[in-house]
């Protein structure tokens, strides 16, 4: 506000917003957000009226008294404790064909590094809920990662940037497309552009757009970790292109995986888990499945499903590679050649070579990681092509991405020298993410303006002189490519929660549009396609790229690269950097479930920790929690230390995302900032750190302290020569146990599970999607210390064999819907009762939480309210409860808890069927565990549908129950899992 | 001197000198260090009410409760106040009907002290509720949507147990309390004292005819009670025996909750026992016979609880079952918080073995200090039991390691603070000796003397 010689005008400005909204305001979702924000509301309304230059005593009565009104209405919201007060608004005018009552789902896509996975996402009564994979998308085939599951609780974060500002004032977005749309002078050569990786189309228009309006600009694409950098090099040095591999687990026998963690980490992880999960499935003794070869160097999903694991320095995989392509009978004679391996490694090396060899031609594949370099890369497609793999197994396609037209390095030059006036940061957190030596953060000083579109008020948003925020997409329209470079539209789901807009509506003011509309903008990009269609399946049909015929001709070039490189040194200390696999580069790290969700090997919550292999724990006196020094690439950082089993000994693995220093209040403090520790040259491993121990400790949250079983018959798991052998040797955890009592008949319909452990990666895709489904309140990470966690699935990990080099075997454990459940006996009060149709039912309103139950339940997968989360835990309050699914009760402190078998559909069917005249169908209800499952490892259904999976799998000779010794008649069946080890290993 | 020639009354003291003798403390605080202990345990107490505030209003997850240790302090506290309230019980029903002289002089103090612990152990189940305000939830009552509570659970058993015996506790003892308010009440040297003492006296004149009835009553309340010194504590092991937990499930349980429960009970009497002997000069009244005898029953007790640790291994060992010998040969002996099961067994298996010895039985002093120790053995074995099996079950995955926060510690200091602020007021306000009985044993001991 100006300073007006008429001080009541600048009071009213401030009071009008009050009383009567901006049309921002007025939308119902910002309008209720307010209410559970009202501190936060209260202090913006607070600096407006801060800005009145008028004396207060010069207060006007009337003003005096609109003040007072207002301030007793606002005061009024603060002083309920207990029951919020929540405007109702009409729904008076319904959308055509909407029930209220009844979700309606609708397809869109979430972009992740660059690539679009089509999903449903559903809406209850205008907000969404619940995402899951679009089953006609081609890379999610109806299957969702455990950071699209959670990206619904990003749209509701109370964090997320709330408005245009120019150098800390609030602006708006007409002041910033203006800027952006005024012609330059200079032909934008003082303009940049730096953007996450991206393949949408319209954004590749728009850029086209921008660059014919100013000739001089250029753009820069960055992440966290590469995406497809050192893929797309290697295919250049083997195949002469810049390729990028499309490959098919499905027709492997063996696979070989150097540092690549396909089944939680690639690209296209969802197809690559499906298809080789396909291939893994014993449906009786004797079936053939494929074998798993894994070098890595950090404990991955991947390696923890490996039949064979190799743990070995990053840097030193490339050795290994190297001895097995050298001893592959049909490799270049270039590759040939000795190569120097330690014994174990060699003998590794030896047994994955001749077993390579003796698979059929292009039955066999071999995947190399994005952190390993480009001839890594290329020495995988020598392999692939010498296997015969080209033609099947492991194929290629022109590359998705958008190429930039200039690197990061030379940006930040171009900014050093002043050649910069104007840089738009579109997404991303470069200032965070980017190795300190490129000096990003000292050279934006030298860019007059510096816009940025982003989603928190982060690192990277302190040094920008204009922020605004960026639409999430279900708020937003825009488009993407999926891995395959199939096309899908992103269609939002809500009206933009706080003013957001999409990154594209930037790019398109500076091509030169007066008013972009995302909307328009996208519509432009695909005027030919039949836009309902696409917009209703979730995909543009025949956009698929097509498979590029590729020869091998690169072995004389790789030799030469290869020769350049230089083994490393034994027992020096590596550091391994890994996108986390919670909260990947930093961007979810204000995502309460996900901060919470357990890594899946270590299940540390909250923070990141220094990994080392038990070997180098011991050799440096090192325990769980003791603070180390981590000196690397001359910066330091102190980080607890976690040991953790199954890593390459001389290696350090920390992951990226944490150490945040933005505004976000949850994500600010939790662990530490590993991007700190990268050069340019070192983002994936850093050759000699130093560790040094500070005789500190710092308390870590990991949700499984005992990882191994004891020999107690849990988690079962045989070879399949060993299942050939002994088809029945789960037989007895499984059938009728000598009771007394008589035994309870079930008729009609009657729930049940199977779960087959040989698929279950440890992914958590199903936890989250448990969580959002069952509104499970997370509660913090000193709670989690005490062992207070609410999901109601939980993975068990378990380590088995020798602590250097150990087998894993992950068990989603919920409850188990015992038909003789010793829960329900114990409870005093009849809370927790028996279905007749076979689940074990909680009564929440009956509960008076005597925890009688859970320490009855021999499975402990109950779980209590020791607080109310739902008050008391900021990360589930205010805004978050908008993710709240309808269908599910939320519940009150001093209750207890667990999995319904998500009862909430099966009711849901039910009624739908009852309204039809018909019987539930066969697969008609799927658990929401179930549904996101990328392997497929979870299947559900009624015991009287004798024809579905479900109770096919139980039928098969490895099914069994867990504790079935102790009388307990559990629903969940398990089926063992059945590894494939090469005997020459064994 | 043979403890069998130690008399259970010293003296031939006229009925007014003993009547001046145990009413004296009533009149007036004979003793410097009532009014301190008076102030601090009232704190103490209101400490106590203060932490249970905090936590109905928070939740309970104040406390140190976790997934799977879902019963903790609460729970071990209840179990061993219960416990310690048995031998009040057992000394006033059961020595009744046996006819036992020793029980006079004790028999006052040690029913008031049942009642205190039973007070004690009532607080817990409540608070430990997640939603304490819906308690009633467990008792049968005819509720309008007609529910009532699942009967197969053993916590509505240990409801109705709990309330008859305090409500028969507190007839057992007011019966008792009846003609030595009489007693007070004629020589009390106030009016409104006499008033007061009137009329709890019900009206006592000591008339044959009165005196009939009483007896009848008295006698037929120590029927009633002396089932529930076997019952209550049998009934409150089945809190654990009933689940398929290791450590729990056991069928041992009952006899070996009771002998516990009258073990620290008698453990309990001594260490109460010994300083108000000195404190009001009751050497003649509580002798050396007493101390012996209570000290031969806690050995007596003692060895039971210790063949019963003995059963429980032995069991699990022949079982060959690896759950319960998981929990028996590693998480009772070789976990965190293990301390606590290798103190129970120094006290209540090795300390105890002290009472075999007359000199350990007849010296007061050395026979308090053991029963300390024992009565901290005790609800450590009660905490192991409880806790230990909760932190390491069936599945490796859930095993957890509990830790009691602060709130843990306050509370179950402030019971003992409670506990014993309602003993001070108890000993200033009645006869805590039973004056008509031990004047009529004085006169019996007379007429046997001459």
């Amino acid at each position: 506000m100006s300073a007006d010689e008429d001080g009541r005008v600048s009071n009213d400005n401030g009071l009008v917003r009050l009383r009567r909204p901006s049309p921002e305001v007025a939308s119902p979702w910002r309008s209720l957000d307010e209410r559970d924000q009202t501190a936060t509301y209260l202090a913006s309304i607070g600096d407006d009226l801060g800005e009145a230059t008028e004396p207060p005593s010069a207060t006007s009565r009337r003003t005096f008294l609109q003040f007072l009104g207002a301030s007793m209405s606002l005061a009024g919201l603060d002083g309920c404790a207990r029951k919020q007060p929540a405007q109702i608004l009409p729904y008076s005018i319904t959308p055509d064909g909407a029930i209220p009552g009844v979700p309606r789902e609708y397809a869109t896509a979430m972009t992740l590094d660059g690539f679009a996975t089509g999903l449903l996402v559903r809406s209850s009564e205008g907000r969404p809920t619940k995402v899951e994979g679009n089953p006609d998308h081609p890379t999610s085939r109806g299957k969702t990662t455990l950071l699209q599951q959670a990206s619904l609780l990003q749209l509701y974060d109370p964090d997320r940037m709330r408005g245009v500002e120019n150098r800390g004032r609030p602006s708006s977005w007409e002041a910033l497309l203006a800027l952006l749309c005024k012609d330059r002078s200079d032909a934008g050569a003082g303009l940049r552009i730096l953007a996450e990786p991206t393949a949408s189309p319209t954004f590749q228009r728009l850029l086209g757009l921008v660059a014919s309006r100013h000739p001089g600009s250029k753009n820069t694409f960055w992440s966290a970790m590469p995406v497809l950098a050192n893929t797309l090099a290697g295919a250049q040095l083997a195949l002469g292109k810049r390729l990028q591999p499309r490959l098919d687990f499905a027709r492997a026998d063996v696979i070989l995986t150097l540092d690549a963690d396909f089944l939680t980490s690639m690209e296209d992880q969802l197809v690559y888990s499906r298809d080789w999960a396909a291939r893994r499935r014993v449906a009786s003794p004797g079936q053939a499945m494929s074998r798993l070869y894994t070098v890595e160097c950090a404990l991955s999903p991947t390696g923890t499903m490996a039949d064979h694991r190799l743990a070995r320095r990053s840097a030193e995989i490339l050795q290994v590679a190297r001895a097995i392509a050298a001893q592959l009978p049909t490799i270049a004679p270039e590759l040939r050649g000795a190569v120097e391996l330690d014994p174990a490694a060699a003998r590794f090396a030896a047994a994955v070579a001749r077993d390579l060899a003796r698979c059929a031609p292009g039955s066999s594949l071999v995947v190399v990681g994005e952190r390993q370099p480009p001839w890594l890369h290329a020495l995988g497609w020598a392999m692939n092509a010498a296997l015969g793999n080209l033609r099947t197994t492991a194929q290629a396609e022109d590359p998705v991405l958008l190429e930039g037209s200039q690197d990061l390095p030379a940006l930040v030059h171009d900014m050093q020298a002043g050649a910069v006036d104007t840089l738009i940061i579109l997404d991303g957190n470069p200032v965070y993410s980017t190795p300190p030596e490129l000096g990003l953060e000292a050279a934006m000083d030298q860019v007059r303006e510096r816009i940025y579109c982003a989603d928190y008020h982060n690192e990277t948003a302190s040094r920008c002189t204009w922020v605004a925020p960026r639409a999430h997409y279900l708020e937003s329209w825009g488009d993407g490519r999926a891995y395959d470079g199939t096309v899908s539209i992103v269609q939002p789901l809500i009206e933009a929660l706080h003013g957001a807009r999409p990154p594209i509506e930037l790019l398109g003011a500076l091509a030169g549009l007066s008013a972009p509309h995302a909307h328009a903008l996208v519509r432009a990009t695909h005027p030919a396609s039949d836009w309902d269609a696409a917009l209703q399946r979730g995909v543009v049909n025949d956009t698929t790229s097509p498979l590029v015929a590729i020869t091998f001709g690169g072995a004389a070039a790789i030799a030469a690269a290869l020769g350049t490189t230089i083994a490393p040194s034994p027992h020096v200390l590596e550091l391994d950097f890994y996108l986390s696999p919670t909260v990947h580069d930093g961007r979810f790290t204000n995502n309460p479930w996900l901060l919470e969700q357990p890594e899946p090997t270590t299940k540390l919550t909250w923070e990141n920790a220094a990994l080392v292999a038990p070997a180098l724990a011991k050799r440096l006196g090192l325990a769980n929690e003791d603070v180390v020094e981590l000196v690397c690439n001359g910066r330091a950082l102190s980080v607890p230390v976690f040991i953790s089993p199954g890593q390459a000994d001389d290696a350090v693995a920390l992951w990226l995302g944490y150490g945040r220093s933005g505004a976000e209040s949850i994500a600010s403090k939790r662990g530490v900032n590993a991007a700190s520790l990268r050069t340019r040259s070192t983002l994936a491993f850093a050759p000699d750190a130093r560790l040094r121990k500070l005789g500190l400790a710092q308390s870590l949250a990991s949700m499984q302290t005992q990882r191994t079983m004891l020999g107690r018959p849990i988690a079962l798991a045989s070879t399949k020569a060993g299942y050939e052998a002994n088809p029945g040797f789960t037989s007895e955890h499984k059938g009728e146990v000598a009771s007394l009592m008589k035994p309870v008949p079930f008729e009609g319909l009657q729930w049940a599970m199977s779960i087959d452990l040989g698929l279950c990666t440890g992914c958590s895709s199903c936890m989250v999607a448990c969580q959002a489904e069952n509104n499970i309140p997370v509660v913090g990470k000193a709670e989690v210390e005490k062992n207070r966690e609410m999901h109601w699935l939980r993975i068990d990990t378990y380590f088995t064999g020798e602590v250097d080099n150990p087998g894993v075997i992950h068990q989603p454990m919920m409850c188990q819907h015992c038909e003789t459940a010793p829960c329900e006996y114990v409870c005093p009060v009849n809370a927790t009762v028996h279905s007749p149709d076979g689940l074990n039912e909680m009564v929440y309103n009956r509960c008076v939480g005597t925890r009688f139950c859970s320490n009855n339940c021999p499975y402990k997968v109950r779980r209590f309210n020791w607080f109310d989360w739902n008050k008391r835990v900021a990360a589930n309050q205010g805004s978050y409860q908008l993710a709240h699914n309808p269908e599910v009760t939320v519940r009150e402190r001093g209750v207890m808890e667990k999995c319904s078998y998500c009862v909430q559909r099966i009711r849901g069917a039910e009624i739908t069927a009852q309204i039809a005249h018909r019987m539930l169908a066969p697969g008609e209800v799927r658990s929401a565990c179930q549904q996101a499952c990328p392997t497929g490892a979870i299947e559900f259904g009624s015991l009287s549908h004798v024809e579905s999976t479900m109770v096919k799998w139980r039928q098969e000779p490895r099914s069994y129950a867990v504790l079935n010794d102790q009388g307990t008649r559990p629903r969940t069946m398990y089926l063992a899992r059945i590894d494939n080890p090469n005997p020459e290993l064994a | 001197m043979n403890s069998a020639d130690e008399p259970v009354f010293i003296g031939h003291p006229t009925d007014a000198a003993l009547t001046d003798q145990i009413l004296d403390p009533v009149w007036a605080p004979k003793s410097r260090a009532w009014m301190p202990a008076f102030v601090f345990t009232g704190l103490g107490s209101l400490g106590l009410f203060a932490l249970v505030f905090w936590t109905f209003w928070t939740g309970i997850g104040l406390w140190g409760s976790s997934i799977p240790v879902a019963w903790a302090f609460a729970i071990t506290s209840f179990v061993w106040w219960i416990g310690i309230g048995h031998a009040g019980t057992f000394i006033s029903a059961i020595l009744l009907l046996f006819e036992q002289r020793w029980r006079t002089s004790i028999n006052r103090f040690a029913e008031a002290m049942t009642l205190f612990a039973v007070v004690q152990a009532g607080i817990y189940p409540l608070i430990h509720l997640g939603r304490p305000w819906f308690f009633y939830w467990l008792a049968p009552y005819p509720a309008t949507m007609k529910v009532w509570p699942n009967f197969k659970s053993a916590l509505p058993w240990d409801m109705a147990a709990v309330s008859t015996y305090l409500m028969v506790s507190v007839l057992f003892w007011y019966m008792g309390l009846v003609p030595d308010l009489a007693t007070a009440r004629d020589r009390a040297p106030s009016r409104l004292r006499r008033t007061l003492y009137g009329i709890f006296a019900l009206g006592w004149r000591g008339s044959a005819r009165h005196q009939r009835h009483y007896r009848m009553a008295y006698g037929l309340l120590a029927g009633l009670a002396t089932p529930l010194v076997l019952s209550v504590h049998s009934i409150v092991s089945c809190d654990f025996a009933i689940t398929i937990l290791p450590g729990w499930h056991s069928t041992i349980f009952p006899p070996y909750f009771v002998a516990g429960a009258i073990f620290s009970g008698f453990c309990m009497v001594v260490t109460l026992m010994v300083p108000i002997r000195r404190l009001y000069g009751l050497q003649n009244v509580i002798t050396l016979k007493h101390l012996d005898n209570v000290c031969k029953m806690i050995l007596a007790t003692g060895l039971i609880v210790g063949y019963s640790y003995f059963c429980e291994f032995y069991l699990a060992y022949y079982s060959g079952d690896i759950y319960e010998q998981g929990t028996m040969f590693h998480s009772l002996t070789q976990a965190t918080n293990s301390w606590t099961f290798w103190y129970t067994i120094f006290t209540n298996v090795v300390l105890v073995q002290a009472f075999w010895f007359r000199s350990v039985r007849q010296s007061p002093i050395i026979a308090f200090i053991l029963t300390l120790f024992i009565n901290a053995g005790m609800w450590t074995e009660r905490f192991s039991l409880i806790v230990l099996s909760q932190q390491r079950d069936f599945l490796t995955s859930s095993w957890h390691a509990y830790h009691p926060t602060f709130v843990d510690w306050g509370i179950l200091f402030g019971t003992l603070c409670f506990f014993a602020f309602l003993f001070l007021v108890f000993l200033r306000c009645v006869p805590f000796i039973a004056l008509t009985e031990l004047k009529e044993l004085n006169r019996k001991m007379a007429k046997e003397a001459t």
